[in-house]
């Protein structure tokens, strides 16, 4: 393409010649939008059960927002997925994996386990009546999604091409339910955001936690309430289950997911915390040397610089005193 | 000022070197002193007065324009003792934090920052008289953009240091989260502060008022915005004076770091909105020993 250069010193024939090569570009553009592939793979955590990890990464252009945990289950008479991936490409080559996994069985449920766009914007290959979550998770889809769609857009990029919110048309408030011939524990939680939705196989004992669990991954805070989210990692503890699959990272047979999460958010608070009472600006607090022991969570400066973004103005209000203003 | 002058050569040297041509047609005619000049506003395509204008390492097409605008006079250099903090990129481009940090520079009687893309670029002034070189707020971002921050000293040259903040955008132009809420009005004003003692001679006081700090480019909503912030001390003499403008964020969260004496010391804080609205409370600075 270099021929571009000059054309008012190339002849008429090279002129053309240059837009033949012009030409031919346009048509590799195809090629190129077929190089924006997932990749997506599957690999079989418990009987039936498989796991679709994504990098443990922030959203980049490389990744196309594929950084978040979604898993497939083959019940008796179908399947069931848990979560849907950041993108309608996602959402496409997740469909594909699945048919080419457990040929020629439907998709009966899909659940959301939170409101979070790398875990839910696949979801318009779905069948919206086949969606479920709970009415706070559909709320506050609705209230954010749109927005969290354009910024990803800028995120991203083109693998976002397409993809539009789609709300789930469930909304769940039973304790369990039967799916396909297998039995589901429900869990309503909330600290990561305001509604954190767990599921546990009955019949394999995996617990999906959504983002109130991450693995080697540093955990994220844009709408996290922390004190909540300790209680939450409290109760699933003492739940019953044989794995963990938390919402970023590897699975879990130990429990670990559950501590690294709970070290870190106790790290931060007490941290942020201190940094408020002694009046260091955001900035400031963001240059402070995190422990390392937490080296092994990835991400980890990054998500560090955003939570404090996220969690100080509400520190600054409980912390700082009120003073008597005269008008 | 030396490492300053370095970088101000090593400036004029790059001109020098983009304007060859240039330079082959008129150096036998000219001082090496004059065709700088010449060359840099050839460069620049500019008027002979911002024929100093050092090149922008952040790139900002709006620079050149910032520094007619906002950092007029003498000599604009590039300055790594103006430290500028900011995230990389905007969490939330209702609030995005940046602190300067110029207190290496000695004689700074004025810092000044603008975001260079924003609609209305001028972030703040601030005149530390009793008080170090030093302030933190939040921004309000309508786009991705250049943040330059420029410590006037003593001798009328601006020290210019900056950051490059990405953004979502749309910060100026939405609506202020108090118009969500019936009784803004009454919060008008209402204050929380931090103040603390860092050193036997300096205090750290941070602040955060309610106001909502509309810019005037949300539809419907006219501009009002706290614009003036004076902390003073027990003598009356002003400890710092503060121009705000549109871009802060609502709830402007300000630090500053006045200088004070070892005795407790109560400072008094007068701020005052576009419409005249009038706020004031007093900062008590702990004593030496009361800490």
């Amino acid at each position: 393409m270099s021929s571009c250069g000059k054309p008012g010193h190339t002849s008429r024939r090279a002129f053309l010649q240059t837009l033949s090569a012009g030409c031919a570009y346009c048509a590799m553009a195809p090629a190129y939008a077929k190089l924006l592939d997932y990749k997506l793979a599957a690999s079989e955590i418990a009987k039936g059960t498989w796991a679709v990890h994504g990098a443990n990464e922030y959203f980049n252009f490389d990744n196309g927002g594929n950084i978040v945990n979604v898993a497939f289950i083959e019940v008796p008479d179908g399947v069931v997925v848990v979560d849907t991936g950041p993108s309608k490409r996602y959402g496409e080559a997740l469909l594909a994996l699945i048919e080419r996994t457990i040929p020629g069985k439907r998709v009966l449920r899909v659940y959301n386990t939170h409101h979070h766009p790398d875990h839910c914007f696949g979801n318009q290959v779905f069948d919206r009546e086949l969606i479920a979550a709970p009415q706070g998770v559909i709320d506050n889809l609705s209230l954010e999604g749109e927005g969290f769609a354009e910024n990803l857009y800028r995120l991203v990029g083109d693998w976002m091409r397409g993809t539009a919110l789609a709300i789930p048309g469930i909304a769940l408030e039973a304790s369990s339910e039967e799916i396909g011939g297998r039995r589901f524990s429900l869990y309503y939680l909330s600290g990561h955001t305001s509604s954190d939705f767990v599921v546990r196989d009955d019949e394999t004992g995996v617990l999906f936690t959504g983002d109130l669990a991450f693995m080697f991954r540093t955990p994220t805070t844009p709408h996290a309430d922390i004190a909540t989210w300790q209680a939450s990692i409290s109760s699933l503890d003492s739940t019953d289950r044989e794995l963990i699959f938390p919402g970023h990272g590897p699975k879990d047979v130990k429990g670990e997911s559950l501590l690294q999460t709970a070290d870190y958010l106790s790290w931060l608070d007490g941290n942020l915390r201190l940094s408020v009472e002694r009046g260091l600006t955001m900035n400031e607090a963001m240059a402070l040397p995190i422990p390392a022991r937490f080296n092994a969570l990835s991400v980890l400066r990054t998500e560090y610089e955003r939570s404090v973004v996220h969690l100080y103005p509400q520190l600054e209000d409980s912390i700082w005193q009120e003073v008597e203003v005269t008008r | 000022m030396r490492a300053s002058n370095e970088s101000f050569l090593k400036v004029s040297v790059m001109n020098m070197c983009q304007s060859t041509k240039v330079a082959q047609l008129k150096r036998f005619t000219l001082s090496a002193a004059n065709a700088f000049l010449l060359f840099s506003a050839c460069a620049f395509s500019a008027l002979s007065s911002a024929a100093e204008i050092p090149p922008d390492p952040f790139e900002s097409v709006m620079w050149k324009q910032m520094v007619e605008r906002f950092f007029p006079g003498e000599k604009v250099v590039f300055d790594s003792r103006v430290i500028v903090s900011a995230p990389k990129s905007a969490e939330n481009q209702f609030d995005v934090p940046i602190t300067v940090d110029a207190t290496a520079l000695d004689n700074v009687e004025e810092i000044v920052a603008v975001a260079d893309l924003n609609p209305i670029p001028h972030i703040l002034s601030v005149r530390p008289i009793k008080a170090l070189s030093f302030v933190g707020f939040r921004v309000k971002l309508q786009q991705g953009t250049p943040i330059h921050v420029g410590a006037r000293t003593a001798d009328g040259v601006w020290h210019i240091g900056g950051a490059y903040i990405d953004a979502a955008g749309g910060g100026c132009t939405a609506p202020a989260m108090a118009h969500g809420q019936n009784d803004w009005m009454s919060t008008l004003g209402k204050t929380r502060a931090l103040t603390r003692r860092e050193s036997e001679l300096t205090a750290r006081m941070t602040l955060r008022m309610r106001h909502p700090m509309d810019t005037g480019l949300a539809a419907g909503i006219p501009a009002f915005f706290m614009n003036k912030i004076t902390v003073s001390n027990e003598a009356g003499e002003a400890v710092a004076e503060l121009d705000l403008y549109e871009p802060v964020s609502e709830n402007p969260t300000l630090t500053i770091k006045p200088k004070v004496g070892q005795a407790a010391e109560t400072l008094q804080v007068s701020a005052r909105d576009n419409e005249g609205n009038e706020f004031g409370f007093p900062l008590v600075v702990p004593g030496v020993t009361a800490q």
